[in-house]
């Protein structure tokens, strides 16, 4: 994976900070897109693309409506074309707008990141044809695109006038979510996740339960993660505005160990009720998302 | 007490405290407020750690602005006003005279015990940075305790305080409390006066001044003046009857006040033995002489005591003196054995005439004076004799060893050349002032002891006396003129040679060229001439309170009442003891030369060598001043008017203004609390540097320990 990334030089344009000089989120979401599979072309892990077709030899019991009777009157043998069916697949992301999501150590902020991966996943979904949608949350519902072949500029449009504002929960606007997206599909859910790992899992437990491919991507700045500060300040926080005097030196040890358990605690419980779980440190390039992303996808596909 | 500041502009400057606070306050807003997404981490961390260095971060900047505060404190010099603690904040510590009249006087009526109370509530009253001065004055006055704070110390001097034998002037009193004011640095000055306020204590012209912003507070014991009778005079009448001096006391007595007439004994006591009593009767305001029966006087310094009873004034109940038996001259009159043989018959007539014996006589009629007859010879008087030579000089030596020599020209006058710096002058030819009613003595030397019995008003007239005929006189220049005809030529010379004197009268002392023999003067004058020459004084029976006495002038002794040789003998003594009336005793030393005896007490006072118990010592007696007696009172109103200065014009009052103005510098610059102030501002700054660079340093290791 690394060597992928490293040795392609159309990884620079997966540098956020990069990314962050573009405005057109379609434009990103394309260089991006392109890009990242141009790199994959060459990867080991390449068997999957989304201008394959594959021709299976009709199997009784198959829906005799995919045989591919072009393909009969040439060769008199019943071949049925799969790949259509892949791509229609529901493909919702549910975008964390919180007011916590606003924060950014470098120039690239979580909300911004998470913006960047929302196009680049929506942009790659509806390539493969698959019907795009967007949820913008905090404690409820902010916006709701329902998933729909023609909504990428939609998503697109409103990921662009996304801003961070209010207090977040995860609770209250997945079960709503959960309501509003009757047809199972493939939900990502990128968030900061500052709730208790119990909270999490039971949150997204329903979305799990009603029959949802759901990926994980939890967005951390990397000053929450390493804590660099220095000097005694208060801290603020950002959603509830209390402050509290901090010694960063005396907390940093105890800070990162308890980032670190949560992380931990939050990969743990999802990954065991077969929720996929991904890190995102929003200093880092955007491939280890979209290639965790194929991954998933490649299983979820093959599961299919 | 009160802060006050000397430069409050600079308290300006406590507007830089709110620098650093300001600056902590923008620097908290501006960078030390991190936002983060989240506190539920960090909320989850014991934070003990972080409250208290922050409380360690207000220490720093209370150190800091403390230290800011200090220093502005200390430009603007800050003071303890303590003026305001006294009289308030306008009026600043005062400089209190208490004048406590100490005359015999205040004895009437408690008046001095009343004063000594008023005198404590005046120091009870005073202020913490009042200083007071207690001065008692009689017609001197004492400073007691001098400007001080200490109201122990000050209520202490007055238990010591007791009624004096004084009489009373304001004069002393007020001078010192000018000084003392004068001297005071403290702006405001008091000066009570406790004093009964006899009009006889101020004249008016004692030129006192106090200073500009003194106040004189007068506190009066007025007492009806009481029934008052004194002694006001005794008069020691000398006889000599059988060889034995006898003296009759005649006792003035008068009496203040009263309403009816009264009897009132009047007691003679000798040597503290009452002797004799009589009984007069006295009107109101009326006086009366008490004639005793005369005493025979044996004993040398017999102290003697006029009294009557005891009234509210007791000081001028009794009048002491101290009499002994007085020593006749020994006069050698010599009359010229070429002269008429009545030349001196006046002279010796006058000289004779004498109740108490004063002159023992020896005439002679002859030119030469005989060695032997100058022996045991107080003065010699020459009446018209031509001396020779041989006689001159043993006048000379006569003279030079102490004798008197009283010179008269006349017809047959003669004097050798040889011995004519004996003289105080040359005699020249007889000079006639025949025309109209002769010549007269124009200009005489009052102030000489011959002459100083007449010099008051109708107590001699030598201007009836005519001179006909008088010898030229050429002065030397050591002569002393005592007498001048109307004409300016000398009637009567005097010159001192050795330890005698010598006086020439240029006329004689008979009726051939004057008729000042004829004259009533003629026997006091020559009685006072020829105790002048024999070295006469007249004792003195008794002293008044105020007068000195040097023990150590035999002079001042003989005229205390020694005879010349007991006071040759005392005023030699190397070491002298005092015995004050009140048995105090009064040391002179022998290196204590003058030997001054102050006499401030009423009574006798016994002068003798120590560790000598002489059958009859040396005793002076000491009266009271009678004018004391007067009660009149004065208006104190009147006396405060003519010792305050002028009401202070513009200028004084500005000089007032400074003066208070340096007075807060003093205590400014007495109290220094700028220089306190800046030690601590530099202390709390090295403080707050040292904690400052703890704090780092401990930070800086739990970094590098947790790291």
């Amino acid at each position: 994976m690394g060597v992928a990334r490293a040795s392609h030089s159309g990884a620079r344009f997966l540098d956020p900070a990069v990314l962050a000089r573009i405005s057109n989120l379609e434009l990103l979401a394309r260089t991006v897109v392109d890009g990242f599979l141009n790199g994959l072309h060459r990867s080991p892990y390449l068997g999957f693309s989304l201008e394959f077709a594959e021709h299976r030899q009709y199997m009784p019991g198959d829906d005799i409506r995919r045989i591919d009777w072009k393909l009969f009157g040439r060769s008199d043998r019943h071949y049925i074309k799969l790949f259509e069916a892949d791509t229609n697949a529901n493909f919702s992301v549910l975008l964390d707008v919180s007011a916590s999501m606003s924060y950014g150590s470098h120039e690239v902020s979580k909300l911004d990141y998470a913006r960047y991966l929302t196009a680049c996943l929506t942009f790659f979904s509806n390539r493969q044809r698959d019907r795009v949608g967007l949820v913008t949350f905090d404690h409820d519902i902010v916006e709701y695109v329902p998933p729909s072949m023609k909504h990428m500029d939609t998503i697109l449009h409103l990921l662009h006038r996304a801003s961070a504002g209010r207090a977040g929960s995860l609770r209250e606007p997945l079960v709503k979510i959960t309501e509003l997206l009757g047809r199972k599909g493939i939900v990502v859910i990128i968030s900061d996740f500052y709730e208790h790992p119990d909270e999490i899992l039971s949150s997204i437990s329903l979305l799990r339960g009603r029959g949802h491919d759901v990926i994980v991507f939890h967005v951390l700045d990397p000053a929450e993660l390493s804590f660099p500060f220095e000097d005694s300040s208060s801290f603020e926080d950002l959603e509830t505005r209390e402050q509290i005097p901090v010694i960063p030196n005396r907390l940093r040890d105890d800070y990162k160990r308890l980032v670190s358990e949560h992380v931990e605690s939050v990969e743990h419980r999802l990954t065991e009720n077969r929720i996929d779980y991904v890190l995102l440190d929003t200093s880092k390039p955007l491939d280890l998302a979209l290639f965790q992303y194929l991954l998933a996808r490649e299983r979820w596909t093959r599961k299919r | 007490m009160s802060l006050a500041f000397l430069v409050p502009l600079f308290l300006l400057g406590l507007a830089g405290i709110t620098v650093p606070i300001l600056v902590h306050l923008t620097r908290r807003q501006r960078k030390n407020v991190v936002t983060f997404p989240s506190l539920m981490f960090l909320e989850r961390i014991p934070f003990q750690e972080q409250r208290r260095r922050r409380i360690q971060h207000w220490l720093l900047l209370a150190l800091r602005s403390l230290a800011l505060a200090l220093l502005a404190l200390a430009f603007a010099r800050p003071f303890f006003d303590r003026s305001a603690l006294s009289l308030g904040a306008a009026a600043g510590p005062r400089e209190v005279v208490v004048l406590l009249d100490q005359s015999y006087s205040m004895e009437i009526g408690n008046q001095f015990t009343r004063a000594l109370n008023e005198a404590r509530e005046i120091f009870d009253g005073l202020g913490p940075l009042d200083r007071a001065s207690l001065v008692v004055f009689g017609q001197g006055a004492r400073v007691v305790t001098r400007s001080t704070g200490d109201r122990l110390r000050l209520n202490s001097a007055l238990d010591t305080l007791e009624v004096s034998s004084s009489g009373t002037r304001f004069g002393p009193a007020l001078k010192v409390a000018q000084t003392v004011l004068e001297e005071s640095e403290l702006p405001m000055g008091d000066v009570y006066l406790l004093s009964d306020f006899q009009r006889i204590g101020w004249t008016g012209d004692e030129g006192v001044y106090l200073p500009a912003g003194a106040k004189v507070i007068p506190i009066t014991f007025f007492e009806d003046p009481p029934d008052n009778i004194q002694v006001t005079d005794v008069d020691l009448i000398r006889h000599a009857v059988s060889g034995r001096e006898r003296i009759t006391p005649i006792a003035r007595i008068a009496r203040n006040g009263g309403v009816d007439a009264r009897e009132v004994n009047v007691s003679l006591e000798l040597d503290g033995q009452e002797i004799q009593t009589r009984t007069i009767t006295l009107d109101p305001d009326g006086a009366a002489s008490v004639t005793f029966q005369p005493f025979t006087l044996s004993q040398p310094h017999t102290r003697g005591t006029i009294r009557v009873p005891a009234d509210e004034l007791t000081a001028d109940d009794v009048r002491n003196f101290v009499v002994s038996p007085g020593t006749a001259l020994s006069l050698l009159v010599i009359d010229g054995s070429g002269g008429s043989t009545d030349a001196s018959l006046y002279l010796r007539r006058a000289l004779e005439i004498s109740d108490d014996g004063r002159f023992r006589l020896i005439h002679r009629r002859t030119n030469n004076v005989r060695a032997e007859d100058l022996d045991g010879t107080d003065a010699v008087i020459i009446n018209d004799a031509r001396i020779d030579g041989g006689s001159a000089e043993r006048l000379r030596n006569f003279v030079q060893a102490g004798g008197g020599l009283f010179l008269v020209l006349g017809e047959n006058s003669g004097w050798p050349a040889s011995a004519q710096d004996l003289l105080p002058g040359t005699a020249g030819e007889p000079r006639d002032r025949l025309q109209g009613r002769g010549g007269r003595l124009g200009h005489l030397e009052y102030g000489h002891p011959v002459f100083e019995p007449f010099s008051g008003p109708r107590s001699g007239d030598f201007t009836g006396a005519r001179f006909f005929r008088a010898r030229s006189f050429v002065l030397s220049d050591s002569a002393i003129v005592l007498a001048r005809f109307d004409d300016g030529s000398v009637a009567f010379a005097e010159r001192g040679y050795g330890l005698g004197t010598v006086l020439v009268w240029t006329s004689t002392l008979d009726s051939f060229w004057n008729d000042l023999a004829l004259q009533p003067v003629y026997l006091p004058f020559v009685h006072r001439v020829s105790e002048y020459i024999g070295g006469r004084t007249e004792a003195l029976a008794w002293f008044t309170i105020g007068q000195v006495l040097n023990l150590a002038d035999p002079g001042a002794l003989e005229s205390a009442g020694l005879v010349s040789t007991e006071s040759a003998e005392l005023s030699d003594s190397t070491d002298l003891v005092a015995l004050t009336p009140s048995g105090r005793s009064i040391e002179f030393p022998s290196d204590d030369e003058p030997k001054y005896l102050a006499l401030d007490e009423s009574g006798f006072y016994t002068v003798r060598p120590p560790a000598s118990e002489p059958e009859r010592p040396f005793v002076i007696a000491v009266n009271v001043e009678l004018e004391e007696s007067n009660l009149t009172t004065i208006d104190p109103e009147e006396l405060i008017a003519q010792v305050m200065s002028p009401a202070p014009d513009r200028e004084t009052a500005s000089g007032l203004v400074q003066t208070t103005e340096l007075q807060m510098e003093d205590q400014e610059r007495r109290q220094a609390l700028w220089r306190w102030m800046l030690i601590t501002a530099f202390g709390l700054l090295a403080a707050e540097t040292f904690m400052s660079n703890w704090v780092s340093r401990r930070a800086v290791g739990a970094t590098l320990t947790a790291t």
